[in-house]
């Protein structure tokens, strides 16, 4: 990133500090790709949180302390007596030898854990173990990713360091898998998760010694006994790293954002709406779920297709408003050529409606 | 006990006072006055004998017995480790205590007690027959991440490399059989715990119905000896570094200065 951009975020974020970004936030990068408002915000380290109090649409979001106490103490559950049930995991899963139990605990470097001698730590012992072996189980490491020009920290819960010379990012997750079936939504923030550490790892390893299939532990059935299962997260790299590459070209998102724009926090709330409105967003449902701007956004498109979710934005492309599809749709508009297609779909769909609604 | 010490010594004072008043009370010829002093002198000296009473005998054994745990915290841990005979965290020395001991240890109450060791241990060097220290990170020679161990260990039980976590949980695996297998009805506390080491240790048991502690020793020690000799020579390497570089502070709970050096080469 150059400098001249780097000054454009820094006038649009104001005052306060950079928040930083971390696996989840990372993650959810690859959530919603079109979206210039979070691109630009998340560039910027602006405080989202806040950013959407300040404008009146507070998000219901973040995750419960009820499941952080859950979630850490089914992880201590499966790392408790020196990995013994890990071990028995992952023997199975990824057929480690029976030799392969050496550990090495990266989570403190001792009694200091401070994240620049961490990380340094976590550097020396992982390119360490290709060459002498000594541990196979990596607890905590301290990774880095370039993210738009930020350096960003990340914890894996454990990396596994198997005798072929490849290393698996292994995540400990608290969510059930009822017969063998787990929640999807889960699993797939699981899986764009460990991507993002798969991701780190190889930029520290090289690609071909990190392995493309993470392994996610869960507990199984309504019992505190975990289980193991490999997860493919070839697809997940894939639109992550464009992601990535996305976010190095944030020059241009912020060349064509209107000079002196800033989102400081001391701003009137008016200001900083009018500002917001500069930024272009694109809103689908499930925002929701992983933006703390997403209820500000959806008033902003209420009336909108693309409001309606990904599927209704791209059967109706062209088309912008509900207003203008129902128009389209009792004959009362006239199309335009880039809108011949859905309207005649628009117009198809309204005759059976009727015939359906007069029957 | 400080406390005390200066109760006596008050009352020493007063003691000295109030025989030089009756001296002369007696030479001037007041008889009431120096009867009334007698008196005061008389309930002084009784004080002065309770005082030194209290100073001749430990707190701890005046304290009443009572219905829950007749021993210290200290001495439950102890008995734990030295069962498991190799360094623990705080929830598996609980367990064992719950396994074959009346009375609840109290977690929070553990997270405490390494400090107060060290504390004691810095106050008065070797006072103690025996000490709660920390387990030793073989590299750094920093205390391991929440492990337990006792100081009259040897230090090559001590040091923690990189395979001594599974080399300790097989030794305490079979320690924790022999001694099942010692006592004629063990408790189903104690044989859930067994269990909780037999099903991470290949071949040692199909279920709980099925576990024998022979059996369970038997597969803990097969494996045992696939790492016993690698994780010997890191754990006498490791130790021979730290009783040449530590002092004897640092050799019990572990050097926290020397890590930060460490992490720059």
């Amino acid at each position: 990133m150059d400098n001249i951009t780097q000054e454009r975020l820094n006038q649009l974020r104001g005052a306060a500090g950079a928040k930083r970004h971390n696996a989840r936030t990372v993650a959810a990068l690859t959530g919603n790709p079109g979206c210039v408002r979070r691109a630009v915000l998340d560039a910027a380290g602006v405080d989202k949180d806040k950013l959407a109090r300040r404008v009146g649409f507070p998000a219901k979001f973040g995750q419960s302390q009820f499941a952080i106490t859950r979630g850490n103490s089914f992880e201590a559950q499966v790392k408790a007596n020196a990995f013994a049930e890990l071990i028995t995991l992952l023997r199975d899963t990824l057929g480690l030898q029976i030799g392969e139990v050496g550990q090495t605990d990266l989570e403190q470097v001792g009694g200091n854990t401070s994240q620049e001698i961490r990380h340094t730590r976590s550097r020396q012992k992982l390119t360490g173990a290709m060459t002498n072996g000594e541990s196979t189980f990596f607890d905590h490491p301290l990774l880095t990713l370039d993210v738009g020009g930020n350096t960003v920290y990340l914890e894996p819960d454990l990396v596994a360091f198997h005798h072929e010379g490849v290393f698996h990012v292994v995540e400990i997750k608290s969510f059930a898998v009822i017969d063998d079936q787990a929640d999807g939504a889960k699993v797939a923030a699981a899986a764009i998760q460990s991507a993002v550490y798969v991701l780190a790892l190889r930029r520290l390893l090289g690609d071909d010694k990190v392995s493309h299939e993470v392994v996610l532990v869960c507990p199984k059935d309504f019992s505190n006994k975990p289980v193991a299962t490999k997860i493919d997260v070839r697809k997940q790299l894939i639109v992550l790293e464009h992601q990535l590459t996305r976010l190095a070209r944030i020059e241009t998102l912020v060349d064509a954002l209107p000079p002196g724009l800033s989102l400081d926090l001391d701003n009137s709330a008016d200001d900083l709406f009018k500002a917001l409105s500069e930024i272009e967003a694109r809103y689908a449902p499930d925002c929701i779920a992983k933006c703390e701007m997403a209820f500000f956004c959806r008033n902003e498109a209420r009336g909108c297709t693309a409001a309606l979710g990904i599927s209704v934005r791209e059967e109706l492309g062209g088309v912008e408003t509900v207003a203008e599809a129902l128009g389209l749709a009792d004959g009362t508009l006239v199309a335009s050529d880039d809108q011949a297609e859905a309207a005649s779909m628009l117009r198809a769909t309204a005759d059976i409606y009727a015939s359906a609604a007069a029957a | 006990m400080l406390v005390v010490t200066s109760v006596a010594e008050e009352l020493e004072r007063r003691i000295d006072e109030l025989r030089a008043a009756v001296r002369k009370a007696v030479t001037a010829g007041e008889r009431e006055r120096a009867n009334a002093l007698r008196a005061e002198l008389r309930k002084t000296e009784r004080q002065w004998e309770d005082a030194l009473d209290e100073l001749a005998e430990p707190p701890v054994t005046t304290v009443p017995r009572q219905a829950g745990p007749l021993l210290p915290l200290r001495e439950q841990v102890h008995q734990a480790l030295t069962l498991l005979g190799a360094p623990a965290a705080p929830k598996l020395i609980i367990a064992v205590h719950e396994a074959f001991h009346v009375g609840e240890m109290v977690p929070a109450r553990l997270t405490s007690l390494r400090r107060d060791e060290e504390r004691s241990f810095r106050s008065a060097p070797h006072a103690r027959p025996y000490y709660l220290c920390s387990a030793l990170s073989a590299d750094l020679l920093a205390p391991a991440r929440g492990l337990l161990a006792v100081s009259t260990w040897a230090m090559t039980t001590r040091v923690i490399g990189p395979l001594s976590p599974r080399v300790d949980f097989l030794t305490s695996a079979i320690r924790l059989s022999e001694y099942l297998s010692r006592i004629p009805e063990p408790g189903p506390a104690a044989r859930r715990l067994l269990w909780r080491f037999a099903a991470n240790i290949p071949g040692a048991a199909a279920n709980t119905d099925a576990m024998t502690p022979a059996a369970v020793a038997e597969a803990a020690d097969a494996e045992l000896q696939i790492h016993q000799d690698t994780d010997r020579s890191h754990r006498e390497a490791a130790a021979k570094r730290a009783r040449e570089q530590l002092d004897d502070v640092e050799q019990l709970f572990g050097s926290r200065l020397r890590s930060i050096s460490a992490t720059g080469s």
